[in-house]
């Protein structure tokens, strides 16, 4: 078979896996070598989907012995089948890179034969780039589920980044969905692998450092697929945070890609709005200081289509507000609806210089459509409603324009953590 | 009072010192590309000069910081029609307020000289990403930018260290700026370098690129408005994958 014809099925079969991320490791170039780490990351070109293209993101093979129900590669799929042989990987990471298409390579794999051989594989090649090749461009590994933890060991020495993939946020929805995979078979390697990183960083502190999956690891969970709600994805993702110290969580709007009594049917179009909430309830837990518990609850367990989260939480909690934007500490400014992480830091910056006027704000183009309900300047309130009266809800729902949803999701598009 | 200027950084920083020097505040500081002749004001053409403009540079960097200096740099880079004069302004009242003039965003010359460092770094690292390089025959690596900034500068050094072992060239072709790495060292030429296309062979590579791009979009969620808002329309012609 072709390299073309291989890339293009290999690449394929990868394509609903949206982690992008190339950010979080400083591997550093070696004089006469390839490649290094950008720490904040780099996007290298944007699909037809606008995603960003950071990686050469492809399966070593898609020959698998799973028959996972929403996945394009279950084996009882009629599809193209191929498998990269080491060589060819190596060769395609390199040229790519020299080229300056890409960050690294993200290498993921269907499981072949047994998930310990299908890792050892996926170890020789990284091997191969790493040492016979040279390369320090960034690598990012799918740990493969049931895989033996020596065999993660050694690819978390070659990688900057690892992840496992939960996909089903619930034990019911894996067994209903992909009964061959054990809970246990993800969430084991997942606290070895964060176990791991702890030990590294502590070595570093008296020895020389040791590179163990210098920039965290990752999972995605997919959204649409099952019944399980926002409340259910927003607690694990808290818990993922908090215990296994994850450094990001990716949600995959489902595209219905096989046939199943319990999946959704083939022709319904992803959940994107849905998706779209959840990634900003997740950029709320991870920069903003909010809580799982303070979105969602039990009363309360999906997020509002027509306000975003962080909007949604400060109807609920109107007593908190009007805050002073001259002298409300960040933590305040950060959970006011439409003042993003750098907004905040301009004001606080700018307010030790001299006090800052409604028409400062408007000036430093803080987005104020929303903010103004929230803040008063210099004591003043510019809202042109009132706080209390009660039509806050249908004011700040017309202001977001579901139909644009697609052109807001800026914020995580980038592949800066 | 207008002060015209050749455009170069220096010649700014010379034209802030005469400003100083003279006890003169002109209205404005222009480049000699921009300039339009009035026949109500006064001119002065002011001659870059070394030490005039290295005073001016250790100036802002004790009274204001290191970092005041690389802001000042950046929105130089813009080439912005009123890059000038806002620089002047800023470092008026960088001289009187010191380092907090980076935070002192109310005020609208500062506020500018700000946001245009801020578009011109912005870009630079849009460009980590977005630039190609592409294979010659005789196994360099040629890439054709065209910025909106004058960014090579602020970019070359990237591609030495991340390509450490491979020649490379990097054209602005708008400004005809050229940096050249040959595995030891950048060099900074406006000398025009010959690239014929027929020393240009790539095929292979670039078409295992281009269909991996298409390959990875997913269909069911296509959308070009955002594609085009990351990845913006003017800068495609030079992009392998979308040319």
């Amino acid at each position: 078979m072709q390299l073309l014809e291989k890339l293009q099925i290999l690449a394929d079969s990868a394509k609903y896996d949206v982690s992008c991320s190339s950010s979080g490791s400083n591997r550093s170039n070696k004089k006469g070598q390839l490649g290094n780490a950008s720490m904040a990351g780099i996007c290298h070109s944007w699909a037809d989907d606008g995603r960003c293209i950071s990686l050469l993101k492809v399966l070593f093979t898609n020959y698998c012995i799973y028959d996972c129900k929403y996945c394009v590669n279950r084996v009882t799929n009629d599809i193209k089948r191929a498998s990269f042989t080491p060589d060819e990987l190596c060769e395609l990471t390199i040229e790519f890179y020299r080229r300056n298409y890409i960050e690294g390579l993200f290498i993921s794999s269907a499981v072949i034969k047994s998930p310990d051989y299908t890792m050892e594989l996926i170890i020789s090649a990284l091997k191969k780039l790493r040492y016979e090749h040279k390369f320090n461009g960034y690598i990012h590994v799918k740990s493969i589920p049931g895989a033996d933890l020596s065999l993660i060991y050694q690819a978390g020495l070659l990688a900057d980044r690892m992840s496992i993939n939960i996909e089903l946020p619930s034990i019911q929805s894996l067994k209903l969905l992909a009964p061959q995979k054990d809970h246990q078979t993800i969430i084991k390697p997942m606290s070895y692998v964060s176990e791991q990183i702890q030990g590294a960083n502590e070595l570093t502190i008296y020895r020389k450092k040791q590179m163990f999956v210098p920039a965290g690891q990752t999972t995605q969970l997919i959204v649409g697929a099952t019944r399980d709600n926002d409340l259910t994805i927003l607690n694990l993702t808290q818990e993922l945070y908090n215990r296994y110290k994850l450094k990001r969580v990716y949600y995959s709007a489902y595209v219905p890609v096989n046939t199943d009594t319990n999946l959704p049917a083939i022709n319904t179009s992803p959940p994107l709005l849905r998706e779209h909430r959840i990634y900003q309830a997740d950029w709320l837990l991870r920069f903003y200081g909010f809580n799982a518990g303070e979105l969602l609850d039990e009363n309360h367990t999906s997020f509002d289509t027509r306000v975003d989260p962080k909007c949604d939480w400060a109807l609920r909690n109107l007593d908190k507000f009007p805050v002073e934007i001259n002298r409300a500490p960040i933590e305040t400014l950060l959970r006011v609806p439409g003042i993003g992480f750098k907004m905040a830091q301009r004001i606080v910056r700018a307010r030790r210089v001299a006090p800052l006027s409604f028409e400062d704000l408007r000036r430093m183009r803080v987005v104020l459509k929303r903010a103004q309900y929230f803040i008063t300047c210099k004591g003043v309130y510019y809202g042109d409603a009132d706080i209390d009266s009660g039509n806050l809800y249908s004011i700040l729902s017309e202001k977001t324009d579901t139909k644009n949803i697609y052109g807001q999701i800026s914020m995580f598009a980038q592949p800066v953590d | 009072m207008i002060y015209v200027t050749d455009g170069s950084f220096e010649g700014i920083l010379s034209a802030i010192f005469e400003a100083y020097e003279n006890k003169e505040i002109p209205e404005s500081i222009v480049s000699r590309d921009f300039y339009q002749i009035s026949l109500d004001t006064d001119v002065k053409e002011i001659h870059t000069n070394e030490e005039k403009s290295g005073r001016v540079y250790n100036a802002i960097i004790e009274k204001m910081s290191h970092e005041a200096l690389e802001t000042i740099y950046k929105a130089w880079l813009s080439e912005h029609y009123e890059v000038g004069t806002a620089l002047y302004k800023y470092v008026k009242i960088g001289l009187k307020i010191g380092k907090k003039v980076l935070s002192y965003l109310q005020n609208p010359d500062v506020l500018l000289v700000n946001d245009l460092a801020h578009k011109v770094a912005f870009e630079s690292h849009r460009f980590l990403g977005i630039l190609r390089f592409k294979k010659l025959k005789n196994g360099l690596y040629y890439s054709r930018i065209e910025p909106d900034n004058n960014i090579t500068m602020l970019i070359a050094e990237h591609f030495a260290q991340r390509m450490s072992d491979q020649s490379w060239i990097i054209h602005d072709a708008k400004r005809n700026v050229y940096a050249l790495y040959d595995t030891n060292e950048i060099v900074f030429t406006n000398e025009e370098i010959p690239i014929t296309s027929d020393g240009i062979v790539d095929t292979m590579f670039e078409q295992l690129w281009k269909n991996y791009f298409k390959t990875i979009a997913i269909e069911s969620r296509k959308n070009p408005r955002l594609q085009r808002q990351y990845m913006p329309r003017r800068y495609w012609k030079n992009l392998t994958e979308v040319k």
